[in-house]
């Protein structure tokens, strides 16, 4: 199974959202990360042909030995494969939690039988089963999220793709989550953007780095954290400083030690004095690296 | 200051205020007209003998409105400062003279008739103001009459006590001096009782949007903030104050200033209120301009108090769902008790103190009535006043009290459990529904659809869709009874029996001239005579009517031998009735409700996705375009066919009540209705096509709502426009009179008569037909090309 991007490009007027992506996707849990802008959302957009392409391709390969079919030509084929969790938390406010997944159960094809089996496993693992006959008006930002999910999960979808599926979420459920989509992604395309970036470096096999409509990088978390091994110091630094370093380097965390101030800065400019950070990389450090203005 | 910007900075509210207005002064001035400008139309009884019988047949006439109004009002300027008696007597010549002008003349021109009935009016004004001395006389008689009863003359009652209360109120105004002068503005305005419920609905509006932060998660942050409490509502009671006031000064200035344009009356202000004669039974001497500033006065201080009272209801609970079901309840059976309640029950109190005497507040000025507290008796109209002020008080305390001290995060949601059992109950009926039944579920129960439905029955049902079919003359009566008597398929039988008729007119004729003979001679009396004469002219309008029903017979003979149809003669009036001119009006009422009820139902269709911000999701899904866009189509072909079987199963019902159903089978070209049909077929036939194109635009309708509904982003304004787009052009063309609207009009293709009459009937039908299909297909095509189905 293969979903190929293909000089995929989308503008609006004279701003381009997206760039010429070429990428190929192939089954695992891609992490996109990405600043606001970034094209990610449009991405995803045009995955699901919810707005229309200005150039480009994208071919959708159920079966490796034939090439790929783009997906509007595809259509209700592709669509069949399809799982989508949006970024916005639309709903039918006044539907319960069990209608709506029943309703979208009943919009994906899915059969009665099978939807009330998936509709009950993906509550229970939402942790929403107790509050299923409650408006999903009367929500929490979380809830209505993890009912996102749900949604999005419904039918088995070979190709799913995850906007912010964490967002709002504490941290035991979204672990919880993360963990749910981690076993489930064995045999399927799994697109994951989100800003938090410790879900991706848990979860994301690969890890694609996009800005300003570009893909600037991809690869997986190790990789990646690897690539930035040469770029990170940690120095100490006087509070009344603490502005000058920021505007002229890009700041991590700003932190105590030993009654100090002490400040990580990435880039390829380091100042001279501090230490370069050998261990504990993480993907932050690569984030700023790659993405922080 | 802010709280006014946040308020009337949102635009739906600022459209909906402007909206209120705007309707208000709309329907204001039309009710004036269909109430005939207050005039007494009818002209005086003209005798007519038309029955086959030979018995009498009244026919009342009715005078144009518009010019018995220009009439009184010229009347009026000729006789207003004469004193009473003086003016009573001239316009009892007058009416004289017109009423023998009416009479005698055959056919006597509308201005006689209007003048005619403007001097009656006028009379009728003039009798009141000269016999108001005369019953002011006769409630002290009444005092000292009914205080000789027994039952009434114990002066501790509560019985006595009322008549000497009123007798004494009354009192006073012996003396006053009555005039007569142009009453139409004040009466309009205290008899046009929607404006009372439109300023309701601007209270509502203004009261409801104190609720916004608590829909929008915010009341924690108010309540938090150091202006979030105290300042707050005080500031919301000022604004409430405010509304109170420009909200009736708006409405009901609006209204004066509309009747004082069309009636005039402005210049006698001076008048006493009583001059006015809805206002006869005011105890209070005053003039109508120091009535109208104080009435206006009370009207902002009431609607204040309505507005607190709402405020309250509406903040009482934490739950803006059940506080708004709360105040519907609480409306509810306050409309009740103020309706149903009858005046003599021991529970009248209900009935007085009830808020919607505040709302409906000219009642009190325009009966007098004194309750019964504790035996004595208390003038409603003076304990409203008196209570007004103290309710202010202790209701904006209330408020100011509730809404500083309520906690945002307190409250328990007692209400939500029981909900949420329901909901497991509905879930499980839910669960088993298909894409379509989903779809119904959310137009008609989440989007309220069951309440439009409702609305649509009472309305439907309260709709008229018969009309009488008058006769201009005797002749013409005659023969349509003639038409109804001899009805069915015309065969020589049919000719027979005119023939067998006519002899017998004939005979009843000549007999009359042998009583003649035998009268002149001195052979009989003149009673006797007196009925052979009325026999006579009698049959002689008969033979008439008689000889239009043989020309008839007659011309379907030859139409049917030319055309190859079966003759028949039908009788014509109940198809008249209902489809005929004169159900035109009813005809438009009724495919008006079809629109409207349509564009109700559908104007969430598409926007309530929109709205949901789930277009994205359902687009990404399999059946989320195609098949969701068809079971759309379907539901709102299914709506077009409720609204048609309701309405128009009324209508039908309502003919076939009226109609012989055997004249259905008869051929179309028999009924003159239908004569300019080019197609050959049977009137049964005709209906079903009729009905089946009523059916169709219907469809067209629906789906033109689809269309404007899925480019709406809000409900409220998919409410709004799809409802202006079904009706403001029918609107505008019906009531305004703009020609160019009625291409535009879906009312008259619903309608559909007007287009099967005329010689282009077929051309007219055809068109209209293609431009539906080209409406259906553009609406189809664009809602593909929305959801991405065609590109």
């Amino acid at each position: 199974m293969k979903l190929e991007l293909k000089n995929l490009t989308k503008k609006y007027g004279n701003f381009t959202a997206l760039n010429n992506m070429t990428i190929t996707f192939e089954p695992g849990i891609y992490g996109i990360l990405g600043a606001n802008g970034a094209g990610k959302s449009t991405m995803m957009n045009l995955l699901t042909d919810n707005i229309d392409r200005t150039k480009g391709e994208i071919l959708f390969d159920d079966n490796s030995a034939n090439g790929g079919v783009d997906i509007l030509k595809l259509g209700k084929d592709f669509r069949k494969a399809l799982g989508y969790m949006p970024q916005q938390q639309g709903f039918y406010e006044h539907m319960t939690a069990q209608t709506f997944l029943y309703y979208m159960a009943e919009l994906k094809v899915i059969p009665k039988k099978q939807a009330k089996s998936e509709i009950e496993k993906l509550l229970a693992v939402t942790n929403l089963s107790e509050v299923r006959h409650k408006k999903l008006g009367g929500f929490s930002g979380g809830m209505k999220q993890r009912a996102l999910l749900c949604q999005a999960l419904l039918g088995d979808p070979k190709v799913v793709i995850l906007d912010e599926p964490t967002a709002g979420l504490d941290p035991k459920e979204r672990i919880r989550i993360r963990n749910f989509i981690s076993s489930m992604s064995r045999g399927k395309i799994i697109l994951l953007a989100t800003h938090i970036v410790s879900d991706i470096e848990s979860i994301s096999d690969r890890i694609m780095m996009m800005k300003k409509g570009k893909l600037i990088g991809i690869g997986t978390p190790n990789e990646l954290v690897e690539s930035v091994a040469d770029k990170v110091k940690e120095l100490p630094c006087a509070p009344e400083d603490l502005d000058k370093i920021q505007a002229q380097y890009k700041v991590g965390n700003v932190f105590q030690r030993r009654g100090e101030t002490w400040v990580r800065v990435i880039g390829d400019d380091l100042p001279a004095d501090g230490q370069y950070v050998k261990d504990h990389l993480s993907l932050e450090d690569v984030y700023l690296y790659y993405l922080g203005e | 200051m802010n709280e006014i910007k946040r308020i009337l900075g949102n635009r739906r509210i600022l459209i909906a205020l402007v909206l209120v207005l705007l309707i208000n002064g709309f329907l204001f001035a039309k009710e004036q007209a269909e109430n005939e400008y207050g005039m007494n139309l009818n002209l005086p009884q003209t005798e007519l003998s038309v029955s086959l019988d030979g018995g009498y047949m009244e026919q009342v006439e009715k005078a144009d409105a518009k010019e018995t109004y220009a009439h009184y009002r010229e009347w009026l300027g000729k006789v207003k400062d004469l004193p009473l008696r003086d003016a009573a007597s001239v316009l009892e010549q007058e009416k004289e003279r017109l009423e023998t002008l009416l009479k005698n003349e055959d056919s006597p021109g509308d201005d006689a008739k209007a003048a005619y009935a403007a001097v009656n009016t006028l009379l009728a004004q003039t009798k009141y103001l000269s016999d108001y001395p005369d019953w002011l006389d006769s409630i002290q008689k009444n005092k000292d009459s009914m205080l000789s009863f027994s039952i009434f003359s114990d002066p501790d009652s509560f019985s006595g006590r009322n008549i000497l209360k009123t007798a004494e109120e009354f009192e006073k105004l012996q003396g006053v001096e009555l005039k007569l002068g142009e009453n139409g503005a004040v009466e309009s305005l205290l008899t046009f009782s929607l404006t009372d419920y439109f300023l309701l609905i601007v209270l509502m509006i203004i009261s409801v949007s104190f609720l916004e932060e608590r829909k929008k998660g915010l009341w924690n942050v108010v309540h938090a903030a150091p202006g979030g409490r105290l300042r707050l509502t005080i500031k919301r009671t000022a604004i409430l104050f405010c509304t109170s006031v420009f909200g009736v000064l708006l409405l009901y200035g609006t209204n004066l200033v509309i009747g004082f344009s069309i009636y005039g009356g402005y210049d006698s202000l001076n008048r006493s209120v009583q001059s006015v004669e809805l206002l006869g039974g005011l105890p209070q001497l005053s003039t109508i301009g120091a009535f109208l500033s104080g009435w206006f006065l009370l009207r902002m201080v009431a609607a204040f108090f309505i507005s607190l009272l709402l405020w309250l209801l509406l903040t009482a609970l934490h739950n803006v769902k059940y506080t708004i079901l709360i105040t519907s309840g609480v409306l509810a059976l306050e409309y009740s008790l103020y309706t149903f309640l009858p005046v003599q029950s021991s529970f009248n109190l209900f009935k007085y103190f009830n808020l919607f005497t505040y709302i409906s507040m000219s009642d009190l000025y325009t009966n007098y009535l004194n309750i019964d507290l504790f035996g004595y008796p208390f003038g409603i109209c003076r304990i409203s006043q008196l209570a007004l002020p103290a309710l202010c008080v202790l209701f904006g305390t209330a408020c100011i009290v509730i809404n500083c001290c309520k906690k945002p995060a307190a409250g328990k949601d007692t209400l939500g459990r029981f909900a949420v059992k329901l909901n497991s109950i509905t879930d499980r009926f839910l669960t088993h529904l298909h894409l379509f039944g989903f779809e119904a579920y959310k137009s008609v129960w989440i989007q309220k659809g069951i309440i439009v439905i409702a609305l649509l029955v009472y309305l439907a049902l309260g709709l008229s869709y018969t009309a009488p079919v008058p006769v201009s003359n005797a002749t013409e009566g005659a023969a349509r009874q003639y038409t109804t008597e001899l009805a069915g398929e015309i065969t020589e039988g049919t000719l027979n029996r005119i023939e067998h008729i006519q002899s017998e007119l004939n005979q009843t004729i000549a007999d009359y001239k042998t009583a003649e003979t035998a009268y002149e001679n001195g052979e009989m009396e003149y009673p006797q005579f007196d009925v052979y004469a009325r026999e006579a002219s009698a049959a002689q309008t008969k033979s008439e009517g008689l000889d239009i029903v043989r020309d008839r017979v007659e011309q379907l003979r030859e139409q049917a031998q030319e055309k190859g149809f079966t003759p028949y003669l039908i009788a014509e009036a109940p198809f008249e009735s209902v489809y005929g001119k004169t159900a035109e009006s009813n005809r438009q009422s009724a495919a008006m409700l079809s629109l409207l009820i349509l564009g109700l139902l559908l104007a969430g269709c598409m926007t309530y996705e929109k709205q949901s911000g789930i277009t994205g999701l359902t687009a990404s899904t399999v059946k989320g375009r195609g098949v969701l866009l068809t079971r759309k189509i379907l539901l709102a072909a299914g709506c077009a066919t409720l609204v048609w079987a309701v309405v128009y199963g009324l209508e039908l019902r309502a003919f076939l009540m009226i109609c012989d159903t055997k004249t259905l089978s008869a051929s179309a070209e028999n009924l003159a209705l239908l004569q300019n049909l080019p197609l050959s077929c049977k009137i049964g036939t005709a209906l079903i096509f009729l009905y089946a194109f009523r059916l169709f635009t219907l469809f067209s309708a629906a789906m033109l709502s689809l269309l404007v509904s899925s480019c709406m982003k809000r409900m409220e304004t998919a409410y709004i426009l799809v409802s202006s787009v079904m009706l403001l052009p029918s609107l505008l063309y019906s009531y305004i009179g703009l020609a160019p609207m009625k291409y535009l009009s879906l009312s008259i293709p619903i309608s559909a008569i007007p287009l099967l009459q005329g010689e282009n009937a077929i051309v007219n039908v055809c068109i209209v037909t293609v431009c539906l299909f080209i409406l259906i297909g553009i609406s189809a095509f664009a809602l593909c090309r929305k959801l991405r189905i065609k590109r």
